[in-house]
């Protein structure tokens, strides 16, 4: 795999010329292959390899972004001439600053595992071996998915940046069924190869389907609630993403009433944006602007430390770029939570009436500033009496406001886990967190 | 394409099947009036699916030279072939009604009918109209975004499948944050998308409509109550009850999620393969999903595995009645595949979907259905859903909702929670208004996540006797 980064270098000068003033080309490659486990065989398996090309592009303040496939040169002209000839009938945009002058990026590492490289032809076997290594525990069928793959992207931009980076990332989940209500769900996110991490989460799924069989009915009320890290992986992945400028200046988020410095959440809460951690997939030294990435809190011990910024966000909300960009929109690259000292089994028998959650999906919100919303339990849900799991539960929903779950965080767990799945689209590591007075809701009839 | 196939048959595939698929789009967002940006983007290539040993391998390429192509197939086939030891079942497809056909919509009004100053003009329209429609709260922030894109697709099968088709499609979103200092914040977001042309801005006329939506939003946040805390007579709005159809009879009749295709991703479903017959509500719970209905979000007439598409009765007058199918579901369960194979672009492998579904309307009219409640509420907009993944337990947060009062809807209530079981929903249906109205979305379903454009709707129902909750505030 590899791209001519001589072409994409000429392809800004030549868009330049045109009368851009901000030109940015990204360039991504991709080999990935995805082996699809349902009933304890592979469902389907999936290739993906191909070029894509992504543009910005910037006239009298004027912004454009492009996303190609192009098949020759001239198929890619012909929209950017378009463009251009519309950008004096349009406004300046609110958003815009100059692409800002490309930093030196001070170090680079390569994430790029040959485990990866080597195997991906061979994805079959590690298939096999995830559905093998569920089923050592007494369960029925395991269902899931196991992803390789290989990216490389070249990043150039009308300041002069000309950059370069590949890496390799494997993804897996699995879910496990126990006859006659048990099921449980794990995953593993990584850059690397790693079986016997593959083996742990395939058993954490079948321990969690045996052992969440013979639910029953809870009622509905207020109840101390420990989180899974799937499950607070999966409320940071909105949380975070709210943290991003845009977000906060289009009405998506719940800062939008807040400004760093706020205390915003519980003090034994520190989160961070880690571009620069080399298990998780979304490793980078460079945004999308040629900034050099670097790890920093987003909340820090309660307090709402930045925003996350591009160029643009930075300069209306006069902060500084935080190098998250996207060239429109600021994301996290991998959240991090810090870890506290706790035990699970520390956390539990903290509990005098409580729910320990494994599992969630569905998360929706019935208002974003104020940061409403419900998401719904699934899988393993114990129900915690006086410091024991006592029994395994169903049908429940935590419906309550972001902001709580933020401020009652009383525990925070000592180990982290690595997550990434349907759910949780920014890899993440995340620990068990023990959140006191959440709502849980069930249906009514 | 045809060579695609040839290649694939060379290579030992039992079945081959080469879908090129083109998206173009263009688009642009604005906040408070205010262009954002622009953008366009061109998503082409060539979409291949092989069975081979019983696996079934996908593929994709946006390298469209022989060479290119030649190398998807290549890797399909190898790449199926090492999971070979992890096949139970070998996968076949049934026999279906397969079309060479070529078809096409035609918008009555085409994308450049209207030159691109009027189209930001309309984001301007639409936030002065917006921002001048409060009285004592203020609207902080309005986002509109706009989208005309075009879907070209060719499916070409080694079972003589080759169909051709082009649908243009336009879509708008826009979210509304209304602000009072003592009352707090709240939000609208809504979406409208339909296959056509421009005709669409005519009847959507989102000017007109936010500005209503953002009156009445102000009025929610001053004056609105909690709904009553006994159980009382229910009107839900068609908005609502067609986001009911799609989680809670839609998806839970999808064949692939019902033999566990989708157990890891998006669930099972309470539906079970035996099942069809099942009494899961009343003579009112008709559910019909119809790709081919003219102008809908979801609308095509061969299905991307080039089978002809028809209406699918899901449920019929209380029964569970038919599952939606793909060929390899249809062998499973012994019947005709019932097109409901669909992909979102030349990455994604076709795999079962809805299409546009909605609840048949029957004979009342609006006032009809409010006649005889003494105390009941009204719900007639959501922000906030969801429903567990066997498609069981669902819960919808109402927005603009109202007290009914010996027949009259009255005061606004904050935060309606309609949280019950599908069976308990389609079992409690006692009155079907007789206007069907259809709403657009972006379902969501596979691995990786496929959106594709849905319609879902029907129209207002009286539920006989529902507890409310009510959200945290």
């Amino acid at each position: 795999m590899n791209i001519d980064v001589d072409f994409v270098a000429r392809l800004v000068n030549e868009l330049s010329k045109m009368g851009f003033e901000d030109v940015a080309i990204e360039a991504t490659i991709k080999d990935v292959v995805m082996t699809k486990i349902a009933n304890s065989e592979v469902s389907v398996v999936q290739n993906w390899k191909g070029v894509t090309i992504d543009l910005y592009l910037a006239k009298e303040k004027r912004i454009f972004v492009l996303r190609f496939e192009p098949k020759s040169l001239e198929e890619l002209y012909k929209p950017v001439e378009t463009l251009l000839s519309l950008s004096r009938r349009i406004e300046e945009s609110p958003i815009y600053a100059p692409l800002p002058e490309p930093s030196k990026i001070t170090y680079r590492e390569e994430v790029f595992d040959k485990g990866i490289h080597n195997n991906i032809d061979n994805i079959g076997k590690f298939a096999e071996m995830v559905i093998e290594a569920a089923h050592r525990e007494k369960i029925d069928s395991v269902a899931g998915m196991l992803q390789m793959g290989e990216t490389e992207t070249v990043l150039a931009t009308s300041k002069g940046a000309l950059l370069e980076e590949r890496k390799t990332f494997l993804q897996s989940y699995v879910r496990a069924f126990a006859e006659p209500d048990g099921s449980g769900q794990w995953c593993f996110t990584s850059t690397s190869l790693d079986t016997k991490e593959l083996e742990t989460m395939a058993f954490i799924a079948s321990r969690y389907a045996v052992e969440s069989r013979g639910r029953s009915e809870i009622e509905p009320g207020v109840y101390d609630v420990i989180l899974s890290p799937m499950v607070f992986g999966n409320l940071l992945d909105y949380i975070v993403s709210m943290a991003s400028a845009y977000w906060v200046i289009m009405g998506w988020s719940m800062f939008m009433k807040n400004r760093p410095g706020d205390r915003i959440a519980s003090e034994h809460l520190t989160i961070l944006d880690e571009p620069r951690n080399r298990e998780l997939p979304s490793y980078r030294s460079f945004d999308d602007e040629a900034l050099e990435t670097f790890n920093k809190p987003i909340i820090e011990s309660g307090t709402l430390k930045t925003f996350l910024h591009n160029t643009k966000t930075a300069r209306l909300l006069g902060a500084s770029s935080t190098a998250n960009a996207g060239w429109i929109s600021p994301r996290p690259w991998n959240i991090v939570v810090r870890p506290g000292d706790a035990t699970l089994d520390e956390m539990v028998s903290e509990v005098r009436r409580g729910i320990l959650v494994t599992n969630n999906w569905y998360t929706r919100l019935q208002n974003y500033v104020e940061g409403i919303f419900s998401t719904v339990a699934r899988d393993a849900i114990f129900y915690i009496e006086n410091g024991r799991i006592a029994r395994p539960v169903t049908k429940i929903r935590i419906a309550d406001k972001l902001s709580n779950i933020l401020n009652n965080i009383e525990m925070v767990g000592r180990e982290l886990y690595r997550i990434q799945w349907w759910e949780v689209s920014t890899p993440s590591k995340v620990p068990f967190v023990l959140v006191r007075n959440i709502n849980i809701s069930k249906h009514m009839m | 394409m045809l060579y695609a196939l040839q290649i694939a048959g060379e290579s030992g595939a039992k079945y081959a099947e080469a879908r090129y698929h083109r998206l173009e789009s263009q688009g642009m967002s604005s906040r408070n009036g205010v262009l954002i940006s622009a953008y366009s983007e061109i998503s082409e290539g060539i979409a291949i699916r092989v069975l081979v040993d019983g696996v079934l391998g996908f593929a994709s390429t946006n390298n469209l030279s022989r060479d290119g192509v030649r190398e998807a197939v290549q890797k399909a086939i190898a790449r199926a072939r090492t999971h070979r030891n992890v096949v139970k079942r070998p996968i076949e497809l049934s026999e279906a009604r397969l079309g060479r056909v070529k078809y096409s919509v035609n918008p009555l009004k085409k994308f450049s009918n209207i030159d691109f100053e009027e189209k930001i003009g309309l984001h301007k329209l639409f936030w002065n109209s917006v921002s001048n429609s409060v009285r004592e709260a203020k609207v902080p922030v309005a986002t509109l975004s706009y989208v005309e894109w075009v879907e070209e697709k060719i499916v070409a099968n080694s079972d003589g499948a080759y169909v051709e088709s082009s649908i243009p499609r336009i879509s708008m979103d826009y979210n509304i944050v209304v602000y009072h200092p003592q009352k707090g914040y709240i939000q609208r977001a809504r979406g409208l998308g339909a296959s056509g042309g421009l005709e669409w801005l005519e009847k959507w006329n989102v000017v007109g409509a936010a500005a209503d939506e953002v009156r009445k939003l102000e009025e929610i946040l001053l004056t609105a109550v909690e709904p009553p805390k006994d159980s009382v007579p229910v009107v839900v709005g068609s908005e609502i009850v067609g986001l009911i159809v799609h989680e809670s009879c839609g998806h839970p009749s999808e064949a692939d999620r019902i033999l566990g295709r989708e157990a890891a991703q998006a669930g099972k479903s309470f539906i079970k393969p035996n099942m069809i017959g099942y009494r899961i509500g009343n003579e009112n719970a008709t559910v019909v999903d119809d790709p081919t209905i003219p102008g809908s979000y979801g609308f095509y007439l061969y299905d991307d595995e080039g089978v002809a598409a028809r209406p699918r009765y899901l449920y019929k007058e209380g029964l569970i009645n038919e599952f939606l199918h793909n060929r390899e579901t249809a062998k499973t369960f012994g019947v005709e595949s019932n097109a409901a194979a669909r992909a979102m672009d030349y990455t994604s492998e076709p795999i079962v979907r809805m299409a546009n579904t909605y609840l048949r309307p029957g004979d009342h009219k609006f006032e009809e259905l409010l006649e005889d409640v003494k105390l009941g509420v009204y719900i007639k907009s959501y922000m906030e859903w969801n429903i567990d993944d066997e498609r069981w337990s669902q819960r919808y947060v109402g927005l603009e909702a109202y007290l009914i009062e010996h027949g009259e809807p009255t005061k606004l209530v904050r935060n309606p929670v309609l949280e019950l079981t599908t069976k308990s929903f389609y079992s409690s249906i006692d009155a079907v208004g007789k206007e069907l109205r259809f709403y657009a979305g972006t379902c969501g379903k596979g691995e990786p996540m496929q959106g594709v454009p849905v319609w879902f709707g029907g129209p207002d129902v009286r539920l006989k006797s529902v507890r409310l909750g009510v959200a945290v505030q």
